[in-house]
């Protein structure tokens, strides 16, 4: 129900549910720590929702207000550990997806949002844009569309960035792309994890130099680097440095926990062993984020922005992410899978662009919700990591796990180092969540 | 952490430090919300409890527990015991804080049956140590043996923590019939913290209030609602003005019959209830309720009454007429007392005599007193005028007073309270006349020229003028029953120069003019000591009171000699 933790700035207090931190004078830690079941009670009550907070056993089917779109079943990169083996899953992908069917997905889309929350479609695949007409096509009559009902549309896309070209970028300007550029550090490791197929240039020039000019002129986008991280190379700093020096700004750190292709054999994932090491390597990068912070920078290191405001917005749920929620992937077959990673795997397919099938639906997230997993329910990470990754639920060990926790115990401990508690009581503000997080010292 | 922690815990404040924290803790407690069902309204500092059953908080309940480990309630003339807490009264006896027999006690009232509280002892307040019988309270309800006129006002009296003797009998009471007798010390109502005392039960304060207040409003017989509830008024003009007395007569406020231009029934000492607007109605038509000015039912826009006083010429013309109202307040108050002094002492009389005669008393006495204020505070006026060390104090009487027509004046006469004096104070107190004109002028200068304080000071004197008229009225109405035999005791006759009593008076009068002169000359806070001694001069022992008394007793008129002093000089009327 509760985790005590210490940061430079005192003791603390999160109490799981609903995610609240609370400052503990060395008094009450003390008696906190001492004695066993019997703070109970005042747990309860600071455990218990107050007026607005949803119950957090509670399975939720919300409407689907994102989609992602696999546009592309192919890719000319050859990344070892690509889930999507280069985009056709093994065969479930077999081809690219086709106008009629992008469209009809938009236009369920479009039909059964909820019209008072943003929507968004993404660009998946294989490689997107080895599929550029239907992108833009999308782009352009998802927006129509969306004026036509009001609704606040977004777009985003993950791709590689090797075969971004001027009316690429054009288009991510001029509709306010959220982009994320798969890039896993300088041009060794980014040519040694991501060979481009069949070919002997590097992949790591060519990304550079097609991305450099949305780096140089973003417009309104949103650009963020996105390194995957295997057992092979821990070095996270030198990586970091690497891709800042392009011109991102802004990196998240993915590590490989499981190996998609094959069953038993690990392959590049991070093992048992990696993990004390690899949160080792990520809270360097952060604590060089959080002194660069103090001085009035921003932070970064996407995956410590990211939970420093999750952190202080108190995310709390049942649920890792909103697949089978909020959120579908829909392959070119028109089928509506609850992730773009599960694209052919029978238990996520829950219906397709005529509609969802509501009981596999409500199997799905049911099935899924972090009460339903064993591992989970002592954790005091339930109602944050939420179970992680429904595809890498596989690879849950204890090592694993305690990586998760490592990692947000430091990230609660910057809060409360880099957060002014008295300026937040008095302007906490319930904002969105759709800022960047710029944490300062009052 | 043991109970205790858990307590202590309470009291330390967890900080919230991100969004979900800070929802928890509005206010950095941890325990933060107010309960639906517990307004804020019941918290004693707050609340509007009364005793009638009160609207928020019936603090009657307050006195169920005054008796240690004994709940009870006080329905009208009894005191019945309704829960015995028997284990306190064990673990009490364990802890040997009470007697074995106090416990056997406490066990049989347990055990079960109807118990009353036959007799209390203890400290009664103001009333000393008494033995009371419940049966035996509310007579003599006046006087030096005077019993508290029901059981739950005994239970007032007790004094915290003092030792209260309780009899209880059996119910029904019968000759020979079962007894419990226990003693204790009467609890406290707060404990150590300030807080109501743990022996109330969460509840138990609101466990009887009005509901809903609507009805309470329609039947409420206390004097809470005295200004937006009276029970009767003047009822509205009809269309047609009109000097007819009969429109003069105060009628029912909540009657039923709203009819215009008709005259309502006049008020009676009967119970209206039959021609006033019934509890469902009050819900339905509260609206034709008329808003009452000045006593009268309004039906359209009020219009105040306006003074035409006009500002007075300068600085001296000012002086003048503050001087001569400060005599006119004197000389009221010679009038006053002489009326109060002449009637009959309480003890002498009985029934609704008395208490009427003695209602007289009080009411010409706090006009009196009223009186005194405000020659003090027309002299604080003058005083802000003036300016020490120039100001003298104006002290002399007026040597004439005005009469009820603006612009003229009738000799100071203090005299018996005849009806016809009754009628002479009524017409001088009636509002826009004789004494308001005295003061409109000054009114109306010192608006242009002086601070709000002094402006205030006058106007609560013009207004204070309106209560006394109403309380002339009343004490018209009290007296109206009897002849001047049945409640004066002086004829119109002045006590003999040489006579002891009045000389003693007249000296006593001599030097509370003196003293009041210095302290006034002065000013506060360096005139205290006299005008304490002034005080005490009029109330204390031996002193005017009492003089007054004497003279009064030998059925002669209680008069106030000038004294030759120049500083008293008597004070003509400003031309």
């Amino acid at each position: 129900m509760f985790h005590r933790f210490r940061s430079g700035a005192g003791e603390h207090l999160l109490v799981v549910p609903y995610s609240r931190v609370f400052d503990l004078s060395a008094d009450l830690a003390r008696a906190f720590d001492q004695s066993g079941a019997d703070q109970a009670a005042l747990v309860d009550a600071l455990a218990a929702p107050e007026p607005g907070e949803a119950p957090l056993g509670d399975v939720v089917m919300p409407t689907p207000q994102s989609i992602s779109l696999n546009v592309s079943s192919s890719c000319n990169l050859a990344c070892s550990y690509c889930y999507a083996a280069r985009g056709s899953f093994g065969g479930a992908q077999d081809r690219p997806m086709t106008w009629d069917t992008a469209r009809a997905a938009i236009d369920a889309l479009v039909e059964r949002a909820d019209p008072t929350a943003p929507i968004t479609i993404g660009f998946l695949g294989g490689e997107p844009f080895l599929n550029r007409a239907l992108v833009h096509a999308c782009v352009e009559y998802a927006q129509m569309q969306a004026a036509r009902s009001r609704l606040d549309i977004r777009f985003s896309v993950t791709t590689n960035g090797t075969l971004l070209r001027p009316d690429d970028l054009a288009l991510i300007r001029a509709h306010r792309f959220a982009v994320t550029v798969s890039i896993d550090g300088d041009k060794d490791v980014q040519n040694r994890q991501r060979p481009r197929a069949g070919k002997v240039h590097d992949s790591f020039a060519l990304l550079r130099a097609a991305v450099a000019p949305l780096l140089a002129d973003p417009g309104r986008t949103k650009i963020a680097a996105r390194a995957t991280v295997t057992r092979h190379d821990l070095d996270l700093s030198r990586r970091f440095a690497a891709i800042l020096e392009i011109g991102f700004p802004e990196i998240g750190f993915a590590p490989l926990r499981v190996h998609a292709t094959r069953g038993d054999d690990v392959g590049d994932a991070l093992r048992d062993a990696d993990w004390p090491l690899y949160l080792d390597a990520l809270t360097t990068v952060a604590r060089s984020e959080i002194a660069r912070c103090r001085n009035g920078s921003m932070i970064r290191l996407t995956n410590l922005a990211v939970a420093l405001k999750q952190i202080r917005y108190g995310a709390s749920s049942p649920y890792p992410c909103g697949a089978g929620g909020g959120y579908f992937s829909v392959a070119a077959n028109g089928r509506w899978y609850a992730c773009h990673r599960a694209i052919g795997v029978e238990d996520f397919a829950l219906g397709d662009n005529a509609g969802l099938d509501f009981e596999r639906r409500r199997r799905f997230v049911a099935q899924r919700h972090v009460h339903a997993q064993a591992a989970c329910r002592m954790c005091w990470a339930r109602y944050l990591c939420s179970g992680g990754c429904h595809q890498e639920a596989t690879a849950r060990t204890e090592s694993a796990c305690g990586f998760v926790r490592g990692w947000l115990e430091f990230c609660f401990g910057a809060y409360c180092e880099l957060s002014d508690g008295e300026a937040m009581r008095r302007n906490c503000v319930e904002g969105s969540c759709n800022e960047q997080v710029r944490i300062e010292r009052a | 952490m043991s109970k205790s922690e858990l307590n202590a815990l309470d009291h330390i404040k967890l900080i919230p430090r991100n969004a979900p924290a800070l929802r928890k803790s509005r206010e950095n407690n941890p325990m933060p919300h107010l309960v639906a069902g517990n307004p804020v309204s019941t918290r004693l500092e707050s609340g509007i409890g009364n005793c009638f059953p009160g609207l928020e908080c019936d603090l009657r309940n307050l006195e169920r527990r005054f008796f240690p480990f004994l709940e009870m309630d006080m329905p009208g003339n009894e005191i019945t015991l309704v829960r015995v807490d028997l284990d306190g009264a064990v673990a009490a006896r364990r802890k040997d804080e009470i007697t074995q027999e106090a416990l056997c006690a406490y066990t049989t009232l347990a055990a079960g049956g109807a118990w009353v509280v036959e007799a209390l002892a203890g400290s009664f307040g103001p009333l000393g140590q008494l033995k009371l019988r419940m049966s035996d309270l509310g007579t003599p309800s006046t006087g030096a043996r005077r019993r508290p006129p029901d059981p739950w006002t005994a239970v007032r009296l007790l004094t915290e923590g003092t030792d209260v003797d309780i009899v209880l009998r059996r119910s029904p009471v019968k000759k020979g019939g079962e007894k419990v007798s226990l003693t204790g010390k009467r609890t406290r109502y707060l404990g150590e913290d300030g807080a109501l005392a743990t022996m109330f039960l969460p509840g138990e304060l609101t466990q009887s209030l009005c509901s809903p207040w609507t009805h309470d409003f329609r039947d409420c017989a206390c004097y809470y609602w005295a200004s937006n509830h009276p029970d009767i008024a003047l009822p509205p003009f009809p269309s047609e003005p009109t000097n007819d007395p009969k429109w003069y007569k105060a009628v029912p406020w909540e009657r039923s019959d709203r009819t215009l231009d008709k005259l309502p029934e006049p008020a009676t000492y009967n119970d209206p209830t039959p021609i006033e607007l019934r509890h469902y109605e009050i819900n339905r038509r509260w609206q034709v309720l008329n808003f009452v000015i000045e006593r009268r039912e309004q039906l359209g826009p009020y219009e105040q009454q306006h003074f035409a006083g006009k500002p007075l010429a300068n600085k001296q013309v000012l002086e003048a007429h503050l001087r001569y109202a400060a005599g006119v307040e004197l000389a009221v108050v010679q009038e006053y007392l002489a009326a109060a002094f002449s009637l009959k002492s309480p003890e002498q009389l009985s029934g609704r005599l008395r208490d009427d005669v003695r209602a007289a008393h009080s009411e010409i006495m706090r006009i009196a007193i009223g009186e005194m204020r405000h020659l003090r505070a027309v002299n604080d006026v003058l005083a802000s005028l003036i300016k020490r060390p120039a100001y003298k104090p104006a002290l002399g009487v007026a040597t004439k007073i005005p009469g009820v027509k603006l612009g003229t004046y009738v000799p100071v006469r203090p005299q018996p309270l005849t009806k016809d004096a009754l009628q002479n104070f009524i017409n001088v107190e009636a509002p826009s006349e004789s004494v308001d004109g005295v003061y409109a002028d000054i009114l109306a200068t010192l608006e242009q020229r002086s601070s709000s304080e002094e402006i205030q000071a006058i106007r609560t004197v013009m207004a204070e003028g309106e209560d006394h008229y109403r309380t002339f009225l009343a004490i018209q109405e009290w007296l109206s029953p009897y002849t001047h035999d049945e409640y004066l005791r002086i004829a119109d006759v002045k006590p003999p120069p040489d006579d002891d009593s009045y000389r003693t008076l007249q000296e006593q009068y001599a030097d509370l003019l003196v003293l009041l002169y210095k302290a006034y000359k002065v000013g506060m806070p360096q005139g205290a000591a006299e005008l304490n001694t002034a005080r005490n001069a009029m109330i204390g022992k031996g002193g005017i009171v009492a003089a007054a008394e004497a003279v009064a007793r030998k059925g002669t008129l209680v008069t106030f000699v000038t004294p030759k002093d120049p500083r008293f000089t008597a004070v003509a009327p400003p031309p």
